[in-house]
Formats: C-alpha cells, structure tokens, sequence
C-alpha cells in the first residue's frame, strides 16, 4: 500500500482527508506538530506529500525546497491562493502539482493516482487470467485470438482492470474517461460497457465485467 | 483669447484713458499750446496706450493658448498643473498658485482612497483564503460520507466566492497576474473535468475540437473567464432538444480564436448588446433566477486586462456563441 503524507494544519480539512484517502485504499500519515517537519518527512519516508503552503513555523513553500536538497519525494502543493504567480512559484521549488482549495476530491484521488502511477512504470503488458493486454496497443489477446478495443473501451477496461475485484462506480469511470480527454455522456458510457462485455464474449468471458445494482460495476 | 473679448474685459481701463487724455487735452487747450504740439502728444499718447494694451494682449494670448492646447492633448486633464510654465504676469500666476494647490489637495485625497481601496481588497483576498478553508472541509466531509446532496450548493457557494476574488482583482491591480504560454486543450480540460458533474447532470454533450494551441495569458485568469462561458450554457440550455456545448480553436498569424458554442436559449437582440454590462441580467435573467449579472461584466473586464478580445453572437431559441480573441504578441516573440 502507498503511504501518503499529509501536512495540514487545520484539524477539519485534515480529517476529512484522511477519511478520503483511507477510503481510497491508500496509507496515510498526517503531521500533527509542524516543528521540524522536515525530519518528520524523512522519517515517515512516505510516497507522497501533500503539503499546504500556509503551516505554521516554516511555510510550506520554504519546507518544500528544504526538502528538496535531500529528497525527491512527489510532492502535490495544495492551497487556498488561487494565482498563477503562487502556482509558478511552487513548481519552481519542486512541486510535482499545485491544488487549490477547495477542490474536488476525485480530482484530488485523479491526481494523486497519476503521479504515483508516473513513479512506477506501466508495463507494456498485462497479464489477467490466460488474456494479455496491451494498453499502448488497445489490444487484447488470447493464444492466438486477438480484439482490438477503442479508445473508451480501453480507459474502461484498464481501470476496471487496476481495480479488479472492487466495485467500480460509474462516476469513477466517468471521471476517468473524462481525465483522458473522453468527454462522453450517460449514454455513451453503457453503449460503451456494452460493446465491451460483447468483445469480451468474443473471447469467452461471458460475465467478466459484472454490473452491481447501484454501486457499479466489478471485474472478476 | 480673442481681441475683442480682451478690450471689452478691459473697457474700464480703456474708458479711464480717454478721460485722462480728455482732461489732459482740455489744459493744453487753456494754455494756448499749439495746434502742432497737441497732434505729436495726441500720437505719442495714442501709441503709448495701445503698446500697454496689446502688449498685455499678447503675453496673455500666448499664455492662454498654451494652456489650452495642453489641456485638450491631455488624457488625464488633472496634470495640467505640471504642464503649464509660470508667466510673468500676476493673475497668470495666481492661476497657478491655485492649481497648484487644488491638485495637490486633489492627490492626497485620491492617495487616501486607493489607500483605503488597497485595504479593502488585501482583506477581501484573505477573506476568500479564509473562506476557501471550511468550503474545502465541506466538501470532502460530503464527499466521504457518499451525501452528494449538499456538494452542487456548495460548488455554487465557491463560484460566487471566486466571482468576488477575481472581480477585486480585475478591478485595481496590475501585478496579479503572470502571462505566460498556455495550452488551450489544457485549460479546457481542466474546465472539462471540474464541470462534469453539471454536464452529466444536465445531459449537455461536451464536444472539444482543440488541437495544441499555444496562447499567450494568465492561466487561471483565463479558467476563470472561460468557467463563466461554460456556466452560463449550463444554465440556459433548451431541455426539448439534444443539447450541446462546443468549444473550438483556431490559429491563424495573428491571432486565435477560441469559441464556445451552445444550442442554447440564446439571448434576444435587444439583450445581446448590454450582456457585458455590470449587473445586467436581461429576459434570460428573469426567467432563471440565480442570475446576478456579474459573470460576463468581470470576464470581459479581464479579457481586456490581459489584451484579448471578447464577443457574442446569439440568436434566440437557437444558439450562442462566445469568442475568445488573443492577438499573437511581437514583444513576447521577441522574448522568446
């Protein structure tokens, strides 16, 4: 599990984050005294910090760029300041991403899902049960039988496939779709979960991807 | 200044002279002084007066004239004062020991406002940082607690909240913003995403034709400016038809040109002209409530503060559409 690091001072928004990040399957540590908060950090070593800028003892645009003289740590700023200037500023010193409050959590989980996915490489294929993806591609093989997906049906099932065997709700893969430039609609999607299953079929997975009443779906 | 202005300001002078010179002629002629010394005095009297008169005329005139020509070259009529060169005549400099004075008196009095403006806004910016706080826990505790009810009231709260900030910003400051080159398919992205709930909800399609495109601006101004346009499709569309939002983009030499398209209410021609005014909210506005008319007066203010250029063009029951103009920068050219 990928531990992530949270350097907030007030207690509510804190919290709340760490309820968020809990929720989402991820190991959270949050700074509750902001002395020496770089030792903390590199004691904690997590993955990943989000660090507000306005903390008391040193700000966080300060504590960024200590940090950055011992470690490489992904960092996502995040903050109440809405101006570019700000933004700049933090990129100059070595943020990985700059938030600004109050913002929308699945774009916060989106965000954070991207960067540590960056740190990790995406291998060229995917192994599940006897089938090999290839996401570059949109391909799916098995022994010698091959489909090719489209672009949506590959966003889908590459997510579907990072989560398999959790319910993955609608609005996640809309989020998801709509992360990679997919702007579709309600319709759209199930037209699109649809085509899917029936090229899965193809393949003779006939219920791999299960529909859970008013959760979503689930690979299995 | 004309001539006869100046002799009918100065009749009473005029009128004293010809009295001294009557009196003055009346004693020659009592003391039998002759015919021919009378004419010489008579012209050398004529003449004396007439230098002092035009002579006052004439260092007047050119003063005068000056200070008009500046006063109508000038933007700012207000600096006169430290446009004018002393004259040497007496009323001349009391016009601008006056000047001098009321402008300073003028200064302080604008200085003590942009201070108290200054004020006001610093604290309306840290009013907004503090507000953004407990928005923030608001929406996560929504979030965790699968409660999505409260979470659209919520979004409407902070766009109203980011209205204000950048309505301070677009009103009195110069160095809020950084312009820099931004990918427009980027911006809109981010748009895309923050908007999609309202998208879904509202079952408007989003179509983005954005190949990459550079423009010169501030980022966030231009989120800002853009989220207004989008806002606004998402509140006036038709709900009898397929509806549709599209934002397209093209480059040419001079410029780009970003429109946002709807199949929308649209909005009337009488409408149409006043829509970037401050508070207008016109026939649309009357028939949606949560119009305050401020979303296009500010982003129109702040096209203009960045140097790009904002239009509309709309047809009732049918579209609207927004442009957005950036003109290609030679000194940024230069820069790079």
């Amino acid at each position: 599990m990928q531990k992530i690091l949270i350097i907030e001072d007030d207690i509510n928004v804190r919290e709340e984050l760490k309820e968020l990040l809990i929720n989402s399957n991820y190991e959270v540590v949050a700074l509750a005294d902001f002395k020496n908060s770089l030792e903390q950090i590199l004691n904690i070593n997590p993955d990943l910090v989000l660090l507000d800028i306005n903390i008391p003892y040193l700000n966080g645009e300060e504590l960024l760029k200590n940090l950055r003289k011992e470690s490489n740590i992904p960092v996502i700023m995040v903050t109440s300041k809405n101006n570019e200037i700000d933004e700049v500023l933090s990129m100059s010193y070595g943020a990985d991403d700059y938030i600004t409050k109050p913002y929308n959590p699945t774009i916060l989980l989106l965000r954070i899902g991207a960067i540590l996915k960056r740190m990790d490489n995406i291998p060229d294929s995917i192994k599940y049960k006897d089938l090999l993806i290839y996401p570059r591609q949109a391909l799916i093989k098995k022994q010698d039988k091959e489909i090719i997906l489209t672009k949506n049906e590959m966003i889908i099932f590459s997510y579907l496939l990072t989560n398999k065997n959790e319910i993955v709700s609608r609005d996640e893969l809309m989020t998801e779709l709509w992360n990679n430039d997919e702007y579709i609609n309600d319709n759209a999607l199930t037209v699109n979960i649809s085509r899917l299953r029936d090229k899965l079929e193809e393949l003779g997975y006939d219920d791999m991807i299960e529909t859970r009443k008013g959760q979503g779906y689930i690979l299995l | 200044m004309k001539i006869t202005s100046f002799f009918k300001d100065k009749l009473f002078n005029l009128i004293l002279y010809l009295i001294a010179y009557g009196i003055l002629l009346s004693m020659l002629f009592v003391f039998h002084v002759s015919s021919s010394l009378i004419l010489a005095f008579t012209i050398v009297y004529a003449f004396l007066v007439l230098l002092i008169f035009l002579y006052e005329y004439y260092r007047r005139k050119y003063f005068y004239k000056q200070l008009f020509n500046n006063l109508k070259n000038l933007d700012e009529k207000y600096l006169i004062s430290e446009m004018i060169r002393e004259p040497n005549f007496l009323d001349g400099k009391i016009l601008c020991q006056v000047l001098y004075e009321t402008n300073k008196s003028m200064k302080e009095n604008v200085n003590d406002y942009e201070f108290k403006l200054n004020d006001f806004k610093e604290y309306i910016e840290t009013w907004i940082h503090e507000v953004k706080l407990p928005l923030a826990t608001l929406t996560l505790k929504n979030h965790n607690s699968k409660n999505k009810s409260s979470i659209k009231e919520i979004k409407k709260i902070d766009n109203y909240v980011e209205q204000v900030l950048y309505y301070a910003r677009s009103e009195n400051s110069e160095k809020d913003y950084l312009i820099k080159e931004i990918s427009l398919k980027k911006v809109i992205h981010k748009l895309a995403l923050e908007n999609k709930d309202a998208f879904l909800e509202n079952n408007v399609t989003l179509e983005v034709d954005i190949t990459d495109i550079k423009v010169l601006t501030d980022a966030k101004w231009l989120e800002f400016i853009i989220n207004q346009i989008i806002s606004n499709s998402l509140k006036y569309y038709r709900k009898d038809v397929d509806s549709f939002v599209k934002i397209t983009a093209f480059k040419n030499e001079d410029k780009t040109i970003l429109s946002i398209y709807d199949n929308g209410i649209g909005i009337s021609k009488t409408d149409l002209p006043q829509v970037f005014n401050k508070s207008f909210t016109g026939n649309n506005g009357r028939i949606i409530n949560s119009s305050t008319g401020m979303g296009l007066y500010i982003a129109k203010k702040m096209c203009l503060k960045l140097g790009h250029e904002i239009t509309i063009e709309s047809k009732v029951g049918e579209y609207t559409k927004v442009n957005i103009i950036f003109y290609n920068n030679d000194y940024f050219a230069v820069l790079k």
